[in-house]
């Protein structure tokens, strides 16, 4: 069985100019061949589009290694190439070229004989939804349609990993949601691993199985969201008025844990088959006049704000997700 | 294949498709001109010094390459930025570096595109001139005046990889076509004016040497056995343009690059 991993990192350092941009990170992403994608999530400067660029042989690690697909980053790109598909974040065409010539010449290059390449390209355009588009000038398209466009070079000569760098930037909702579903098929049907930059939690929320959220060049959260999906953990947002000072003893009573945020304000972890109607009890037996109970799953937001240090630390979890015990951000 | 691309993108410009066409006028005279000299009746009534002054000779294929040289100074000022500069207007050099492809390759299929495009209304046409010339002077003049042949076709392809290494620096700089396009028309003209600056300024020859398209003439010169220009002899000019060819390569090499760093 192959277990080797999509993306592979050891103390890798990465320096631009004088700034050391990425600060020695070591971890494993993904399994090569499995379909599965994989999320970067961070804020602006957090080191992600740096990553990606050197995963692509673009820039050179100052310290450590980078492997992609098995491939060294720093001198094996040659044969790593031609089983990746890459979409840049900014604009990256041939104005002058039309959809077709453009998808085609970009399949040659990765080894597409030419009649071949010709027929994909039909293809892939079609199937990204500029089929009857494919004859104009990528410079006469809409913003929508040239992600798409760069989309389509990206998966053209079927790669084995597909990075995708913010890749549903400045789309409209429907395309958005096209978009999304193009990239859940290119992993679900056509078994291609996924790796996607984005800001959108939301997007990587919806396509993503793992997550590894970066800041400050440092990775300081990965954590695999299908667990977080089955683990199917509630969280629960209490406002209450009245001496809430007997809660936190009580809510092991239920199973449960809470960290009181102030003001009356609790977050609540209730355990799998306690409903929200506990709390209800527990806060009357309390005399708390309830005044907001806001009942949701975990969210990626929520683990991304922890992992930001923009929230407290939510206790109970630890089950799925957390730093990962083969990731670490020295 | 990325020649194959490229070619097609060359002769899609209308303008470098007219220059092309306008660039065989002149080896077509010159053919005439052969045809003449070497058909004694045609030029009985012509004066016996004239007769003698139009010979095919190493001044003659100087001022074919002259004439050649210039046009091929405007395609590659046409033609060239049309090859580069819409790659990097819209960033698309991260989409081919990204593949099986690297920086070399890309930067040689481009060249080697310019090269044979510029080939066609340059060394080409003069080898055919010399191949017509040996068929109607015979084995005899080819014996005594092959070094021209090969003289003409080094002396272009030096003078191509000058053309097309500027093409491509200053469009990789600009990335406007049109632009890249007057910066690299600009480059010799510039480059003439300094040299002419020095020199006047100075009171000293070899500032010419800084002056592209004179160190290339001197070169061809010594190249065709014509007398050399005043000033820096042809192996200080080979070395100049040998200077100047480096200095292109090294500005190529650095804004090639699938991203820029700014630091």
């Amino acid at each position: 069985m192959n277990t080797t991993p999509v993306v592979e990192l050891e103390n890798l350092k990465v320096r631009l100019g004088r700034r050391e941009i990425l600060h020695g990170i070591t971890c494993r992403l993904g399994v090569s061949g499995t379909g599965k994608a994989v999320g970067l999530l961070g804020p602006n400067g957090s080191g992600k589009s740096t990553l990606i660029l050197t995963l692509l042989g673009f820039l050179r690690a100052s310290a450590g290694r980078a492997r992609i697909l098995g491939f060294d980053c720093a001198h094996g790109m040659g044969e790593a190439r031609s089983r990746i598909g890459y979409m840049p974040e900014n604009d990256a065409f041939i104005g002058d070229m039309t959809a077709v010539a453009f998808v085609r010449q970009m399949a040659e290059l990765s080894g597409l004989p030419p009649e071949a390449a010709l027929e994909k390209a039909h293809q892939v355009l079609f199937h990204v939804g500029l089929g009857e588009a494919r004859y104009r000038e990528l410079r006469t398209y809409s913003l929508g349609m040239k992600q798409m466009a760069k989309l389509a070079q990206a998966i053209v000569h079927g790669p084995e990993l597909v990075v995708l760098d913010e890749p549903t930037n400045g789309l409209d909702p429907a395309a958005r949601r096209r978009m999304l579903k193009l990239i859940a098929e290119m992993k679900n049907e056509q078994g291609m691993n996924v790796l996607v930059c984005s800001h959108l939690l939301r997007d990587i929320e919806q396509v993503c199985d793992e997550a590894v959220i970066m800041k400050d060049g440092a990775i300081v959260h990965h954590c695999n969201l299908e667990e977080e999906r089955r683990s199917n953990r509630s969280f629960v947002e209490l406002e209450v008025t009245g001496d809430d000072g007997g809660l936190r003893a009580a809510l092991p009573e239920i199973g449960a844990e809470g960290v009181p945020e102030g003001l009356g304000r609790w977050r609540i972890v209730l355990p799998p088959g306690v409903e929200v109607d506990a709390i209800w009890r527990l806060a009357g037996r309390q005399n708390l006049l309830v005044r907001k109970l806001t009942h949701r799953r975990d969210t990626l937001e929520e683990i991304f704000l922890k992992a930001m240090g923009h929230i407290a630390h939510t206790p109970g979890e630890g089950a799925a997700s957390g730093v990962a015990p083969n990731v670490t951000a020295n | 294949m990325l020649p194959r691309y490229a070619w097609r993108r060359l002769y899609q410009q209308r303008l470098v498709l007219l220059l092309t066409v306008l660039a065989f006028i002149w080896p077509l005279l010159c053919a005439g001109f052969i045809y003449l000299t070497n058909h004694a009746e045609l030029l009985q009534g012509l004066d016996r010094d004239f007769r003698e002054f139009i010979q095919v000779d190493g001044r003659f294929f100087s001022i074919f390459m002259y004439v050649q040289a210039g046009f091929a100074v405007f395609l590659a000022a046409l033609a060239g930025p049309g090859l580069i500069a819409p790659d990097l207007a819209n960033n698309a050099l991260p989409l081919y570096f990204s593949r099986p492809l690297t920086r070399w390759t890309y930067a040689l299929a481009r060249l080697t595109v310019l090269v044979g495009m510029l080939s066609i209304v340059t060394w080409i046409p003069g080898l055919i001139l010399f191949g017509l010339q040996v068929g109607l002077a015979g084995g005899s003049w080819f014996r005594a005046n092959w070094t021209l042949g090969a003289g003409m076709v080094a002396g272009f392809l030096m003078w191509l990889l000058v053309l097309s290494l500027v093409a491509m620096a200053s469009s990789a700089y600009v990335r406007w076509r049109v632009v890249a396009a007057a910066v690299s028309l600009a480059f010799f003209f510039i480059l003439s004016g300094v040299a002419e600056m020095i020199d006047n300024v100075l009171r000293v020859r070899w500032g010419h040497i800084i002056d592209p398209a004179w160190a290339v003439n001197q070169v061809w010169r010594a190249l065709l056995g014509v007398a050399p220009i005043e000033g820096p002899g042809a192996a200080a000019s080979a070395w100049a343009l040998a200077a100047i060819v480096l200095l292109l390569v090294v500005v190529i090499e650095r804004k090639l690059r699938p991203v820029e760093v700014v630091s």
